[in-house]
C-alpha cells in the first residue's frame, strides 16, 4: 500500500471481471456478458482494445435502477436472449460485477430457470461469481477457468492427452507454448487459449465470433486426461482448475511455475518429459542460445536495478529471470494480496543484492503505483519492468520501461510480447539489456566530462595569473573573464568549492519593496534568507568590522555578500557604503548580492562599478498572471502596484536587469521559489527565459509555507518533486543542487553556518565575538539534543524531528547518551513552527508536535537542528536552552556547541 | 452473414430519407440488455466532465475497477496542476462492503487533504456505494467543515441512467461549486463550456478570443482550476461547445446568474468561423466584430490553402461517424462535406431527438442514422454502405480495421487538436493518412 493508507493512488491492478472476460475469450465460440451496470463491459472492452487491437464484444445486462431494487433477472434474461440472437455463440459466460454481487443476485438459479424456459437453446451457459472487490483480474482469470471445469459436463473416458492450464499470458506466448507441447509429441488441451481469439488475422471475411480458443468438447474430456500441468505459482487452491480435476475426477496434478527464465523453463521441460513428452534438439538448441545470450549480455545486465510490477506469477517469473542474469531486483510489486511473493523470492534476491553490495529487495504486495514510485526513487532503481501503467513514473524520473505485461496501452504489440520459454527469455533479455545499454550510452559522455574534464579546466583557470591591468571596471570581456574566475571560488556558484571556500553575508539591508505571498514581513524575507533571519541588522561600519573580524579567523573567506534580510537594492545607500568600505579593506574579496530585481535596471551600472561580480535575482514568474498570484504588492518609485500590473513591472525590471548585468560581465544566478499549484508548471518557462538572457545557473527552491503568510496553507513541495523539476530544467541550464537557504547573516562554509557560534544564536543577545579558546571558561559537560534522522549529520528541522540524539560533550569529547524517539514529525506546512500554538486545525503546525519536541529536549542545555522556527526558538530561549542551526557532522557540531556554551 | 437487427433496436435506426420526415429516432433511453452497447455509464459521464479540473482531487469511492479504467481518462492538458492525472480510489474490499465504507472514505479525504492540500475534492460514488448504505453526503459535509475545502459528492452509480445522467450530475456539482460566488460588478468576456482541452484545444479557442479582444473568464472544464472556475459568474456570455455535456450547466447558469448562452462548434472551417463571428456579435463592439470578420476570413483562406491539396484525393470517399454526442456528429457531417466527402452512416451514443432531426436533414436519403449502436449494427452498415473511414472512439477502432476500413479517433485519447483552424488541418491530414495508406491495397489484395 502507498503512503496513503485509505486511498489507492494509481492502481496496479484491475477488477475481477477483467480476468474472467479475458479467460473466457480463450474458449471457442464464447461470448461474455456481465451482469451489472452498462459501464463495466465498456470499460473492459476499451481497456482490452488498446492492448490487443482486436474487437472485443462484451455484453451487459445493463441493470437499471429498477433492476437494482427489484432484482435483475429480467435484464439478464433479455440480455442472454439478445446476445444469443446476435452472435449465435456456442458458449455464453456470465460474470457478475460488484453491483450484482452486492444486491445478492442468485445467478445460478436464474440460469437454471432460463435453461428450463428455453429448452430449444443450444448455447451452453457458464457463470462465475466475480465481484470486483473480491480480487483482481489475476484471481478472476482462474475463477473463470475453474468455473468452466466445474460446470461443463465431463467425460471421464481415459485418454492419453494431458491438460495444461495457464495463468494470464500473452497471445504470442500461448502460441509458443502450444508449439512446444506439440513439438514434444504430446496430445494436450490448453485452457484457456487466447492465441487466436485475441490476436486475430486479417481476413477478407470478418467473423463476429473470433476464431480459435479451447473447444468445449476438449474441456469436457479433461476429466479423462493422464494429468494436469498447471503453470502457476500463486493460483489459490479453492479456484485451481487442476485441483478440481484432481479432486473430482482423479486427474493427477502437477504444478510448476510459469516457464520464465532458464531455471523455470528447465523445470517445465522436465515436467513435460515426466508426462511422456520428448524434448527435441530444436528446443535444446534454443536453450543453448539463451545461455549464450545470457553470457553475452551479463555485463550489461549487471547495470540493472530493476523494479518489477504486475500480476503475481509475472512478478515471480520476471524476478527470477532478472536474478539469474544479474539484474538486481530492487522492487517487486503486485496489486494482488500476495504475501508469499517475498517468502518465495526473498532468499535469491537477497543473495544477489549482497553480492552486488546493494540493500535487500523491497517486496510490495497489494501495492499501488504511488508505493512503487516511492520505492523506485528510494532504492534508485534504473529499470522498470511491467505494464504500460508504469509509463508515468518512467517519464517523471527519466527511467526506461520495458513493457511486457498487461495492459500495454501506449505501444504496439501487447498481444505479441514474448517472455516464456528459451526463445521468449532470449527476446526479453535482449530488450532488458538494450534498455540498460541505451540508458548508459545516453549518459556516459556527460558523466565522464563532468567527472574528469571539468576539474582539469577549473584547476587550470585557478592557476592562470591575473592579467596585468585587469581593471575592476574594465570592458565587459575582461570583467567577464575575471568574474568567471571568481566563480570558481564562490561556493554558491561552484559546488566543488563549497567545502573549501567560505562566505559571509552582511546583514545591512532591512527594507523590502515588494510583498511576496510566501513572506511574513516581521520575519523578513523567507526565501532570500531564512526564517529566523538575522540576529541583528548592521550598519555599514559594523558590517566592515564584522567582515574584518571574520576574515582574520577564516583565511578561506572568499566571498562577501549582501542577502537582505530585506532587499539589497531597496537599501542601496547602505549596500553601496558597505561594499565600498569592504573593498577598501580587501581588494580581492568577491562581491555577491541578492535581490528581487525590481531596482536592478536602476543600479546595475553602479553595481558593476562597485565590482560586484555575482548577483542572484529571485524570479518567480515571467507571466504577470502567475506573478500576480505570488506578489501581493510592488512598491516601485513610491507608487504601489497590485495584481498583474505590479507583477508585470517587477518582471520587466528583473529581466531587463539580468540582461544588463550579463552584458556587463556579471555572473547571474536566478532563484525560483517553486509554489505548488501556482508556478510549479511555469518554472521551466522561467528557466528558459532567463537562460535566454544569459543567466548562468538556476536555483529552484521549495516555497516554505510560513504560518501567517498568505501561502501558509499551501502544500509543501516534496524533495522528490523538487528533484524531478530540477532534473527537467537541467536540460535548459545548469541547476544548483546544493543550496542551503542561508541566513542573511550566514558565515562560513556553505552548510556549516557558524554565525550562531561566532556571534551567539538567537538565544543569546547579539554581542561581541566569542573567542573559541579552550582555555576560556570551565570545561563543563553539556547535554545537547541533536535533531537528526541519519545520526551522522544534523539533518532535521526541529519541528519535523522524529528523534533527538542526546549527547553530552565538554567541547573536546562527545558521548551519545540516547536516541530519543518522539513519534512522527508534523507533515505538511508550517514547517517553521511559527504560529504553532495558533491551533487553527489544518493550517499551521500541529502545536502538539512542537510541544512534544520541546518536552523531549527539556533536560538539555542546547539544541542542534538544521532549521528551527521562530516560536520554538523563542520558547527554547525562554527555558534557557541555546539553539544552534547547522547542518554539520553531528560530532563536530556537538563539540562546537558545547564549546560555545562553555564560552 | 449480418447479424439480425434486434427487435428492440429497430426504433433507434433510420435513414436520412425518413428521420425528421416520417419518423423520429428513439433515443435518450436505457441501453438494451445484451445488445453490446458502446456506451459507458453514469459515473463515466460525470468523471469525464469533471476530470479536466486540474487541481481537484478526484476520489472514486468504490471498488478498484472504476478507478483503474478511468485513470487519466482524457487527454486533457493542464497549464498548472497535474493532480487530476492521478487515479485515487478508496479501493473498497469485501470487508468494507459488509461493514460499510463511509469511515474509510472519511479517512481517505483526511489523507488527501494532508498530503495534497487540494482546494477542491470530488467524491464519485460508484455502483455499490448507495447499496451498502454509505451516507456520503454526511461524510463530505463533515470533511468540508473539518478541512475548510470544498468536498463535493457526485453520486453516480452506473445503473442510475446513462452517460448523459452523469453529465447532468457533473453540471450540478459545478453549480454547487459556484454557489455563493454571484457577481454584482461589471461583467466582461465569456466562459467556454464543453471543451476539455484535448491536445490543447481550449488553448486554441482562448487564443482566438484573445485575438478578437474578448476576455475569457472561465473554462468548463478544459484546463480549469478551482480559482478560475469561480470567476465564471463574471462573464457576459456562455459559449457552449459540447452541448451534450454542458447545456444543462448553461441553463442553470442562466437561471442563477443571468448569463445567456450560445452554442458554438469549433470543428470545421465554417463552424469555427461562424462561432467566432457569433460570439463577437454577442459581446463585442464594432472593433471586435470587425476583427472577428477579418480574422476568420484570413484564417479560413490560409487553412483552405493548406488542406486544399488533400481534397482532390478525398473527394467522393464515404465517411461513417459514430461519436458520443449529436452536436459533434452534426459538425463532422458538415466538415466531411467541406472535404467533398459523403457521410453514409452517422450515429451517437447519447444524441438527442432534435439533433437526430438535424442530422436527418443534413445527410442523403440513404445514409443510416442510429442511436446507441452496437458492433453488429456498425459492422453491417459500414460494409453495406461501403464506408471508407469510420470516425469514432477507441473501442470502434479494431472493428474498422478488421473490416478493412480507415479510422479517425475523435475521442479522449487523441494527441493532436481537432478544433479550430489548426484542427481542420490536423483532421484533414489524419483522414488522408488513414484512407490513403498503402496498407489497404495489400489488405484488399
Amino acid at each position: 500500500m502507498g503512503s496513503m493508507v485509505n486511498c489507492n493512488v494509481n492502481p496496479c491492478k484491475m477488477c475481477m471481471p477483467m480476468g474472467t472476460v479475458t479467460a473466457f475469450l480463450g474458449i471457442a465460440g464464447c461470448m461474455n456478458i456481465l451482469h451489472g451496470s452498462q459501464g463495466c463491459s465498456t470499460y473492459i472492452r476499451r481497456h482490452m482494445a488498446t492492448h490487443y487491437n482486436e474487437p472485443v464484444d462484451v455484453a451487459s445486462s445493463s441493470l437499471t435502477e429498477e433492476g437494482t431494487v427489484f432484482g435483475g433477472e429480467a435484464n439478464l434474461v433479455k440480455g442472454l436472449d439478445n446476445l444469443i440472437r446476435q452472435y449465435d455463440p456456442s458458449v455464453v459466460a456470465v460474470s457478475t460485477t460488484c453491483l450484482a454481487e452486492t444486491i445478492g443476485e442468485n445467478v445460478p438459479d436464474m440460469l437454471a430457470r432460463y435453461r428450463e424456459s428455453r429448452p430449444e437453446c443450444r448455447t451452453r451457459i457458464v457463470q462465475v461469481s466475480s465481484a470486483g472487490y473480491a480480487g483482481t483480474q489475476f484471481e478472476g482469470w482462474f475463477r473463470a477457468v475453474h468455473a468452466l471445469v466445474a460446470q461443463v459436463p465431463m467425460d471421464g473416458t481415459p485418454h492419453d492427452g494431458i491438460n495444461v492450464v495457464t495463468g494470464p499470458i500473452s497471445c504470442a506466448d500461448t502460441r509458443a507454448l502450444k508449439d512446444l507441447l506439440a513439438g514434444a509429441g504430446l496430445r494436450f488441451t490448453l485452457v484457456p487459449d487466447i492465441s487466436d481469439t485475441l490476436d486475430g488475422r486479417h481476413a477478407p471475411e470478418y467473423s463476429r465470433l473470433p476464431r480459435g480458443g479451447t473447444g468445449i468438447e476438449d474441456i469436457s474430456r479433461m476429466a479423462g486426461a493422464r494429468g494436469t500441468l498447471e503453470l502457476s505459482t500463486f493460483v489459490d487452491d479453492s479456484w485451481s482448475p487442476g485441483r478440481l480435476l484432481q479432486e473430482r475426477h482423479g486427474v493427477p496434478l502437477l504444478r510448476c511455475p510459469m516457464p520464465v527464465g532458464l531455471r523455470d523453463a528447465d523445470a517445465f521441460l522436465k515436467a513435460i518429459e515426466g508426462l511422456g513428452g520428448t524434448v527435441g534438439t530444436r528446443v535444446r538448441d534454443d536453450r543453448g542460445r539463451f545461455l549464450d545470450a545470457m553470457i553475452d549480455a551479463h555485463k550489461y545486465s549487471a547495470l540493472g536495478r530493476a523494479a518489477i510490477f504486475g500480476e503475481p506469477d509475472f512478478a515471480y517469473g520476471m524476478t527470477r529471470l532478472c536474478c539469474e542474469n544479474g539484474i538486481v531486483p530492487m522492487v517487486v510489486a503486485t496489486g494482488s494480496h500476495c504475501p508469499s511473493l517475498e517468502k518465495l523470492l526473498g532468499e535469491e534476491t537477497r543473495e544477489l543484492a549482497e553480492t552486488m553490495q546493494l540493500p535487500p529487495c523491497r517486496f510490495l504486495p497489494f501495492a499501488d503505483f504511488d508505493a512503487i514510485e516511492n520505492a523506485v526513487v528510494e532504492t534508485g532503481a534504473n529499470l522498470l519492468i511491467g505494464s504500460s501503467d508504469g509509463r508515468r513514473i518512467a517519464a517523471k524520473h527519466a527511467l526506461p520501461l520495458v513493457r511486457c505485461a498487461f495492459p500495454v496501452h501506449d505501444h504496439m504489440g501487447g498481444q505479441r510480447v514474448r517472455i516464456l520459454g528459451f526463445e521468449g527469455g532470449t527476446a526479453m533479455l535482449d530488450r532488458l539489456a538494450n534498455a540498460l545499454i541505451s540508458r548508459r550510452d545516453a549518459q556516459f559522455r556527460k558523466t565522464a566530462r563532468d567527472l574528469h574534464f571539468r576539474p582539469l579546466v577549473e584547476e587550470e583557470e585557478m592557476e592562470r595569473p591575473m592579467a596585468a591591468g585587469d581593471a575592476r571596471t574594465g570592458d565587459g570581456v575582461d570583467v567577464a573573464r575575471r568574474n568567471a574566475r571568481r566563480t570558481l571560488t564562490h561556493p554558491c556558484f561552484t559546488e566543488s568549492s563549497c567545502r573549501t571556500a567560505a562566505r559571509i553575508h552582511l546583514p545591512v539591508a532591512p527594507a523590502c519593496n515588494i510583498s511576496c505571498n510566501y513572506c511574513v514581513r516581521s520575519f523578513d524575507c523567507v526565501n532570500e534568507s531564512r526564517p529566523g533571519v538575522t540576529s541583528k541588522v548592521l550598519s555599514p561600519r559594523e558590517a566592515l568590522e564584522r567582515y574584518l573580524q571574520v576574515k582574520a579567523r577564516m583565511p578561506n573567506l572568499t566571498v562577501a555578500g549582501i542577502a537582505g534580510p530585506g532587499d539589497a537594492l531597496a537599501n542601496f545607500k547602505a549596500t553601496r557604503e558597505t561594499l565600498r568600505l569592504v573593498r577598501e579593506a580587501d581588494p580581492d574579496v568577491t562581491f555577491c548580492l541578492s535581490t528581487n530585481g525590481l531596482l536592478l535596471p536602476l543600479h546595475a551600472q553602479e553595481l558593476c562599478q562597485l565590482d560586484v561580480s555575482h548577483v542572484t535575482v529571485t524570479v518567480n514568474a515571467v507571466d504577470p498572471a502567475i506573478g500576480a498570484r505570488i506578489y501581493r504588492e510592488v512598491d516601485y518609485m513610491g507608487v504601489r502596484h497590485e495584481g498583474e500590473q505590479g507583477a508585470a513591472i517587477l518582471m520587466a525590471n528583473q529581466l531587463a536587469g539580468i540582461a544588463m548585468l550579463v552584458r556587463a560581465g556579471v555572473v547571474c544566478k536566478v532563484n525560483v521559489v517553486m509554489v505548488k499549484g501556482v508556478n510549479d508548471g511555469h518554472v521551466e518557462d522561467i528557466v528558459r527565459r532567463v537562460r535566454g538572457l544569459g543567466a548562468t545557473i538556476a536555483n529552484i527552491m521549495q516555497m516554505i509555507p510560513v504560518s501567517g503568510s498568505v501561502f501558509e496553507g499551501m502544500p509543501l513541495v516534496s524533495n522528490k518533486e523538487l528533484t524531478v523539476l530540477r532534473k527537467r530544467c537541467e536540460g535548459i541550464m545548469p541547476q544548483m543542487h546544493h543550496c542551503q537557504h542561508c541566513r542573511a547573516d550566514a558565515v562560513g562554509l556553505l552548510g556549516e553556518d557558524r554565525s550562531a557560534i561566532l556571534f551567539g544564536g538567537a538565544a543569546s543577545k547579539p554581542g561581541p565575538i566569542v573567542e573559541k579558546s579552550e582555555a576560556q571558561g570551565p570545561r563543563k559537560a553539556r547535554r545537547i539534543a541533536v535533531a537528526s534522522r541519519s545520526g551522522v549529520v544534523v539533518d532535521q528541522h526541529f519541528g519535523f524531528a522524529d528523534q533527538f540524539y542526546i549527547y553530552e560533550s565538554d567541547g573536546s569529547d562527545t558521548r551519545l547518551l540516547e536516541a530519543r524517539h518522539i513519534g512522527k514529525g508534523p507533515g505538511g506546512c508550517g514547517m517553521c513552527g511559527q504560529g504553532g500554538g495558533r491551533g487553527d486545525g489544518a493550517k499551521g503546525l500541529d502545536a502538539g508536535k512542537i510541544a512534544k519536541a520541546l518536552a523531549a529536549v527539556s533536560d538539555c542545555e542546547a539544541v542542534l537542528a538544521m532549521r528551527i522556527g521562530e516560536s520554538p526558538r523563542r520558547q527554547l530561549a525562554d527555558r534557557g536552552i541555546a539553539v544552534f542551526a547547522t547542518c554539520d557532522d553531528i560530532d563536530r557540531a556537538v563539540r562546537e556547541a558545547a564549546t560555545a556554551c562553555n564560552g | 452473414m449480418y447479424a439480425q437487427i434486434l427487435e428492440e433496436r429497430r426504433q433507434s435506426i433510420g435513414t436520412g430519407g425518413d428521420v425528421g420526415r416520417t419518423r423520429s429516432i428513439r433515443c435518450e433511453t436505457a441501453s438494451v440488455s445484451g445488445a453490446v452497447s458502446q456506451r459507458a455509464c453514469v459515473y463515466c459521464g460525470a468523471r469525464v466532465v469533471l476530470n479536466p479540473i486540474t487541481d481537484a482531487f478526484h476520489l472514486v469511492h468504490g471498488p478498484i475497477g472504476c478507478a483503474s479504467y478511468t485513470w487519466d481518462i482524457r487527454g486533457s492538458l493542464s497549464s498548472g496542476s497535474e493532480l487530476y492525472r492521478n487515479s485515487f480510489s478508496t479501493d473498497l474490499q469485501e470487508r468494507d462492503v459488509i461493514f460499510g465504507g463511509a469511515e474509510k472514505l472519511a479517512r481517505a479525504i483526511d489523507e488527501a487533504v494532508e498530503r495534497y492540500r487540494p482546494p477542491l475534492i470530488f467524491v464519485y460514488c460508484t455502483c455499490i456505494v448507495g447499496v451498502i448504505g454509505d451516507d456520503v453526503d454526511a461524510v463530505c459535509r463533515s470533511a468540508e467543515a473539518r478541512h475548510g475545502v470544498r468536498v463535493i459528492p457526485v453520486k453516480a452509480p452506473g445503473f442510475s441512467g446513462s452517460k448523459s445522467t452523469g453529465y447532468r450530475l457533473a453540471c450540478e456539482a459545478l453549480m454547487k461549486l459556484l454557489e455563493g460566488h454571484e457577481w454584482d460588478g461589471e461583467r466582461e468576456g465569456v466562459n467556454i463550456l464543453g471543451d476539455y482541452n484535448l491536445a490543447g484545444e481550449m488553448w486554441i479557442i482562448v487564443g482566438y478570443m484573445r485575438r478578437l479582444g474578448i476576455p475569457v473568464a472561465a473554462t468548463f472544464t478544459g484546463d480549469a482550476s478551482f480559482e478560475r472556475l469561480l470567476r465564471a459568474p463574471r462573464a457576459r456570455l456562455n459559449v457552449v461547445q459540447c452541448a451534450g455535456s454542458m447545456m444543462y450547466l448553461a441553463n442553470l447558469m442562466e437561471e442563477t446568474f443571468g448569463i445567456p448562452w450560445v452554442k458554438a462548434s469549433f470543428f470545421g472551417l465554417e463552424d469555427t468561423s461562424t462561432a467566432l463571428r457569433q460570439v463577437a456579435d454577442l459581446v463585442g463592439d464594432d472593433e471586435i466584430r470587425r476583427r472577428a470578420r477579418e480574422f476568420t476570413e484570413e484564417r479560413s483562406r490560409e487553412t483552405a490553402k493548406l488542406v486544399g491539396p488533400y481534397h482532390g484525393r478525398l473527394a467522393g470517399k464515404r465517411a461513417a461517424i459514430f461519436v458520443g454526442g449529436g452536436f459533434k456528429a452534426i459538425s463532422l457531417v458538415r466538415q466531411f462535406r467541406e472535404m467533398g466527402m459523403e457521410t453514409v452512416l452517422v450515429g451517437t451514443q447519447t444524441g438527442k431527438a432534435d439533433e437526430y432531426e438535424v442530422l436527418g436533414r443534413l445527410v442523403g436519403p440513404d445514409t443510416v442514422i442510429l442511436d446507441d449502436a452496437n458492433p453488429a449494427e456498425l459492422e453491417r452498415f459500414l460494409v453495406e454502405r461501403g464506408a471508407d473511414i469510420l470516425v469514432g472512439g477507441v473501442k470502434e477502432r479494431p472493428l474498422a480495421y478488421k473490416l478493412g476500413i480507415a479510422f479517425c479517433d475523435h475521442n479522449h485519447e487523441r494527441k493532436h487538436a481537432l478544433a479550430g483552424y489548426e484542427g481542420v488541418e490536423n483532421f484533414t491530414r489524419e483522414v488522408a493518412s488513414s484512407i490513403l495508406s498503402p496498407v489497404w491495397r495489400h489488405a484488399r489484395g
